[in-house]
């Protein structure tokens, strides 16, 4: 067998497969798409794209492929080329598996939607702009799936028109995604004018990089990723509905950021100050996310604020020059947030549209499948050993712990861990656990296969994840094998104390205590009072200079005051001073004027 | 001197003379500098083919440049002495003198 044919054909199948339900409605009149077609194309596509990565996983086989080359100018040819090495080869059937439970979970989540169709067409379009992002071998191709999933996320997010506060969330998630192409564009450019190429695999300098273009690739993750400092559309996008907060904003679009990172890794090896950067950056940005879940009431919020965690904490990893870890936590967080959102909306659908976790309670009774999923999506999240979320968080606080590295990150991302533990808990019993506080008549049921089928089948793969995808691939880098008892149980203690202070939360469900407000419980409801601060500081500020600058400045003052107006009125001055001066006869002025010309020209004759 | 010199030599006498002894219209005046802005044009365009220098065949152009410019000045003088006293006869322009 021909591996590299095979592997081609196949993942070009796949794509094919996925473009299908766009193409056929254009050729005929009867080809329609309908929610089961389109949820059948993603599962065909997933079955398909197992096969490249049972082949890659056999013998180790990658390839990469140039399609088209467009040629630009004389020198820079931009190739339409597709790398399938271990990251897209197993990113495809993750996210397509993932895509599918999605698409089943919604067919019933959004049944009442008029628009559904139209719905399904747009994750699909996320999904290819995503898979497009995944496989493209060159930045320029790897743009145009990154602005793909951004516009398709601005559409999602805004599903429900009418209301304002979807309406600006979906712009914010516009605006700060904005601010992190400029980062692309600069490393695209400074890439450009240094190397000649924008091709993946050859970009690459054998001494140490200058930290220019590496500021522009963090910058641009940070943004995707909703880094500290750029990260407040990330809990408002949960305004869009829970099957697009499941697809886009936990498991494929906000990776996007981290992937590029895993992409352009030969670029950051041997630069420590990018890599000491992502390490803070990530360490601020997982403590910050974990802080602020820890007094949120919605249930989004708290899975959206423990994404932003996790995204820190990958982020940190990739500070640690560890892509392929980064990679697998990237693989085994994508199953279990995936399925704690669809259980939180199959929670909310039979709530009748209930958020508030102090308003549920109780529901173990009521909706067991999807409350022991959730129990299951939490355990790993914090994780508890031999789980999916196990195999990649303790290696990496691991490799923290065994590291030379800013003792602050370390510190920062250990505490993280525990908050981590500390809000899932509170969920975890708030939702599930005491006396029901909903109010009587709630249509529960959970009795659709359309939700029991995605929601267990996630289940299953965040339980076996982890170990499958270990079990099954060599690490690139050398993991550390021996270290003390203290540094190696370091994650599990620290989940174990902050399961223990959550322990005392278990309290709420069934006693009655009041809320107190304390600076440091307003600051984290508040989340950090970044939105307020920044989103009107720095806007006016930003404004209120660019008008000064353009408008007042040189429009009005340079073109203007100190142009010719300013000129006519200080030639005025002296015309008023002067006009007393003379007499103004104009015939006689010129008349001695020709008559002294006339006098010259004779004179020298 | 030679034909073509006599003739714009003595089309920017003729002018000059004209832009001197005019008495009534400032317009007259204004065609007057027009005149002697053409036949200094005219000579501009022939002395660098006359002495084969190439460098300044582009002195025609900039003086046009100015010209129009300067024509355009006396124009607007001209428009806005008309609309304060009504026409544009030149002893209006001493009128209102103290």
């Amino acid at each position: 067998m021909d591996q590299p044919l095979v592997l081609n054909t196949f993942m070009l199948l796949t794509l094919a497969t996925l473009l299908t339900p766009i193409i056929l409605p254009l050729l005929s009149n009867n080809l329609k798409n309908t929610t089961t077609t389109i949820t059948n194309t993603v599962k065909t596509s997933f079955l398909i794209s197992l096969i490249p990565m049972a082949i890659h996983i056999h013998s180790g086989t990658e390839s990469l492929i140039s399609l088209w080359e467009w040629k630009f100018i004389m020198n820079f040819k931009i190739p339409i080329s597709l790398k399938m090495d271990f990251y897209s080869l197993t990113f495809f059937p993750i996210a397509l598996f993932v895509s599918w439970s999605i698409l089943q979970f919604a067919s019933w989540y959004m049944a009442s939607d008029p628009y559904i169709t139209k719905f399904f067409t747009y994750l699909l379009f996320f999904l290819i702009a995503m898979l497009i992002l995944i496989i493209s071998n060159n930045l320029f191709l790897l743009f145009i799936g990154w602005e793909g999933v951004g516009i398709m996320s601005f559409l999602l997010i805004s599903w429900w028109q009418g209301r304002a506060e979807a309406n600006t969330a979906a712009l914010q998630a516009v605006l700060y995604n904005r601010a992190g192409d400029v980062g692309l564009i600069l490393c695209m450019a400074w890439l450009a004018s240094t190397m000649n190429t924008w091709e993946i695999h050859q970009i690459q300098l054998p001494n140490q990089t200058p930290t220019l273009p590496l500021l522009g690739l963090i910058l641009a993750a940070a943004a995707k990723s909703a880094q500290f400092g750029l990260h407040p559309w990330l809990p408002a996008a949960m305004e869009g509905p829970t099957p697009v907060s499941a697809l886009l904003h936990s498991s494929t679009m906000v990776v996007a950021g981290i992937f590029l990172l895993i992409r352009t890794h030969p670029l950051f090896n041997n630069n420590p100050t990018a890599l000491s950067l992502c390490l803070c950056l990530g360490a601020i940005s997982t403590l910050f996310a974990a802080m602020c879940a820890l007094t949120q009431n919605d249930i989004k919020k708290i899975i959206a604020f423990s994404t932003s965690s996790q995204l820190g904490l990958m982020m940190v990893t990739i500070g640690l020059n560890l892509p392929q870890l980064a990679f697998l936590h990237i693989s085994t967080h994508a199953f279990f947030k995936a399925m704690l959102f669809l259980c939180s909306g199959s929670i909310i659908h039979s709530l009748n549209g209930e958020q508030d976790i102090r308003k549920m309670g109780g529901l173990q009774k009521m909706l067991p499948t999807t409350t022991s999923c959730l129990t299951i999506g939490n355990l790993a999240l914090m994780g508890m050993p031999f789980l999916a979320g196990f195999y990649s968080k303790d290696q990496i606080i691991e490799s923290l712990n065994t590291s030379y590295l800013n003792t602050w990150a370390l510190t920062l991302t250990l505490l993280a861990t525990s908050f981590t533990a500390i809000y899932t808990l509170r969920m975890t019993l708030t939702v599930q656990t005491g006396f029901p506080r909903i109010p009587p008549l709630a249509p529960v049921n959970e009795n659709n296969p359309a939700i029991l089928a995605p929601i267990t089948r996630l289940a299953l793969g965040s339980i076996t994840a982890g170990f499958l995808i270990t079990s099954y691939i060599l690490p690139t880098k050398t993991p550390p094998t021996t270290m003390p008892l203290s540094i190696k149980i370091t994650a599990i203690v620290v989940t174990a104390l902050g399961m223990a202070l959550a322990m005392e939360l278990s309290k709420m469900t069934q006693i009655l205590i009041m809320p107190k407000q304390t600076p440091m419980s307003n600051f984290s409801s508040a989340l950090g009072y970044f939105n307020p601060l920044i989103h009107r500081f720095s806007t006016t500020s930003l404004l209120g200079g660019g008008q000064k600058i353009a408008s007042h400045l040189v429009d009005l003052s340079w073109y203007k005051l100190m142009g010719p107006e300013g000129l006519a009125s200080l030639q005025l001055m002296a015309t008023k001073a002067a006009t007393s001066l003379h007499t103004g006869l104009i015939k006689a002025y010129l008349g001695a004027f020709a008559l002294s010309i006339l006098i010259m020209i004779v004179s020298t004759y | 001197m030679s034909l073509m010199h006599l003739s714009f030599y003595s089309a920017f006498t003729l002018s000059s003379l004209g832009l001197a002894f005019h008495r009534t219209h400032l317009i007259s005046a204004l065609l007057c500098l027009e005149g002697m802005m053409l036949s200094m044009y005219v000579a501009l365009a022939m002395w660098p083919i006359q002495t084969q220098a190439s460098s300044f065949t582009i002195l025609p152009i900039l003086m046009l440049t100015f010209s129009a410019c300067e024509a355009s000045t006396g124009l607007s003088l001209l428009v806005a002495s008309t609309r304060t006293h009504g026409s544009d006869h030149l002893h209006n322009f001493n009128l209102l003198q103290c």
